[in-house]
């Protein structure tokens, strides 16, 4: 994690690459673009992204390692309280694109 | 085609009873096995809770019994407590059991032990402290932890868990306990025999309620009358707030809203299985409830089992052990077992004890099984009257046959007298059988007898 919270390492689907850094920014971003893809006006889904990713990083407090998938269920399960179409989105949306 | 090669035969998650039994006999078995452990190695019950809360009970009821001496023409008046020295006892306790904190326990049984959090990458994989661990199978062991239930402003205050309780430097001057369950009625009675002032809230209508009427009722008249315990039942904590140093507890009974100060608030509200581990990567089914698994304790990824606590079912540490015991011959063997709960005791460790076995009269309520049953108040057996103590009953339940399905003990060592009726409901005994079998005058055990021959009619 960066920006000051502990590290975590995200495994990558399909383990081709070494594992990356946890990015809050490319959290925050990913949240954004599902918000508005679900007809979010832009500040709601900047103000819904903060709280989720905040969320999400109370989770990986204890973690030293995640994989993406984790990162989406857990992110997608915040935002289902604030936005449930973008949830669904954001949780589906490689069997949907 | 090429075989998978892992790092380890086994890997067991959870180094507590469900999991130690199944990581030393694999180990032995001569199965390459690492176990992982989140916490403290040995699990909650050597380190936090069975082994000091008995420690802790068995002061108490030392202390209690030498201050109520003077029934008996003993001098008590100038009988005290350091209670600095109670907690060395229950660390001594602790100690002396050799599973907690055992790290080296299983080092020198070739087990490697691993500290940190275990999460699933993948159904063969797990990453500990960013170091990825492969296995040909695996045990999920995680236990289950105190749930901190949605009350308002409970997250604003400093309250106590059954576990942290144990650590505090003395009794609080008054306690509230939210859960009147087998923890928090341990709890209550322990406190209050320091002296401390205890409330228990329960939602339910009385104490313990998953044991049959009599029971809570019993404990809850020993509780007010012997230890000045307020019972609330029927009633639910709506809000807690600071109030000074202590706290001020909004409970709603029966319509009304009324305030309780106290020191400290203690949450007994029940426990969740620990889950969180990244089941999801390793496509094993689980609920809140708990893991999800066949009669083998193999969860829906065939490789990966569970026991224990997780899987949300009971929280007996002996049904633990028997899963791992199973998990290790199911891994280890080519025909499978599966655990067999049929005799399973029950024990609560209050004064009086409480201990049940088999089916409760509510259970076959519920099933709809037609019973007799008997019960058998203490203060008709000899030891009662050598002992001075009257509180509690032998209730026996037979099947239409007469063949004793289950039984509740409320007695002075009800945890010892218990298994008397668990042999009988495991090899499908009599109550006749039970009555006929001699037992020794002035024994506790003589009040099973008495309603087994109450039973037999």
């Amino acid at each position: 994690m960066t920006e000051g919270g502990p590290v975590t390492h995200v495994v990558k689907n399909g383990r081709h690459n070494r594992p990356e850094l946890f990015s809050r920014e490319k959290l925050h971003k990913s949240i954004v673009a599902a918000c508005l893809s679900s007809g979010a006006p832009a500040g709601n889904a900047e103000s819904t992204a903060r709280r989720v990713s905040d969320e999400v990083l109370v989770w990986l407090e204890s973690r030293p390692e995640v994989t993406s998938n984790d990162l989406r269920r857990v992110a997608a399960k915040a935002l289902r309280t604030y936005h449930p179409d973008a949830s669904y989105l954001y949780e589906h949306h490689r069997s949907i694109m | 085609m090429p075989k998978h090669s892992f790092d380890y035969d086994l890997i067991v998650i959870g180094s507590g009873a469900a999991g130690s039994a199944a990581a030393t006999i694999a180990a032995r078995a001569g199965k390459k096995v690492a176990i992982i452990e989140e916490d403290t190695f040995g699990g909650d019950s050597p380190n936090w809770g069975n082994i000091p809360t008995k420690a802790l009970l068995h002061a108490a009821r030392v202390y209690d019994e030498a201050r109520h001496g003077s029934r008996f023409g003993l001098r008590t008046a100038t009988l005290g407590y350091n209670y600095p020295s109670i907690r060395t006892w229950k660390e001594l306790a602790v100690k002396r059991t050799g599973a907690a904190n055992n790290r080296r326990f299983y080092e020198n049984n070739g087990v490697s032990a691993f500290h940190g959090k275990a999460h699933f990458l993948t159904p063969h994989e797990i990453t500990v402290n960013r170091r990825h661990l492969s296995a040909a199978y695996f045990l999920v062991a995680t236990g289950s932890s105190w749930i901190a239930p949605n009350i308002q402003g409970l997250s604003d205050v400093t309250y106590f868990t059954p576990r942290t309780i144990l650590e505090t430097m003395r009794p609080p001057k008054s306690l509230l306990i939210i859960g009147g369950g087998q923890y928090g009625v341990e709890i209550a009675q322990l406190m209050a025999t320091f002296g401390t002032k205890v409330y228990i809230a329960e939602q339910a209508g009385r104490l313990l309620p998953h044991q049959d009427a009599e029971v809570g009722e019993t404990i809850e008249r020993v509780l007010t009358e012997q230890k000045g315990v307020t019972v609330l039942t029927h009633s639910r904590v709506l809000s807690v707030a600071k109030d000074g140093l202590g706290k001020k507890i909004l409970v709603s009974r029966g319509g009304t809203e009324k305030f309780i100060r106290t020191d400290e608030i203690l949450v007994a509200a029940g426990r969740q299985p620990n889950v969180d581990l990244g089941l999801e990567n390793a496509s094993v089914t689980y609920t809140a409830k708990g893991i999800e698994v066949n009669d083998w304790l193999q969860t829906s990824t065939k490789h990966i089992y569970a026991a224990g606590d997780v899987l949300g079912r009971d929280n007996h540490t002996h049904s633990a052990l028997l899963e791992s015991k199973v998990v290790a011959h199911n891994i280890l063997e080519r025909t499978n077992i599966s655990p067999d709960y049929t005799a399973t005791p029950g024990v609560i460790f209050t004064t009086p004890e409480i201990a049940t076995v088999g089916l409760t009269e509510d259970d076959c309520r519920r099933r709809d099984i037609s019973i007799n049953k008997a019960l058998v108040p203490l203060s008709i057996i000899a030891r009662s009257n050598t002992a001075d103590f009257r509180d509690g009953f032998v209730k026996l339940i037979s099947d239409k046959k007469g063949v004793i399905i289950g039984g509740t003990i409320v007695a002075p060592h009800a945890g010892e007298l218990i298994h008397e009726i668990g042999l009988a409901v495991k090899y499908s005994l009599t109550a006749t059988q039970l009555a006929d079998t001699p037992h020794a005058f002035l024994s506790w055990a003589e009040a099973i007898r008495v309603a087994a021959q109450k039973l037999a009619g």
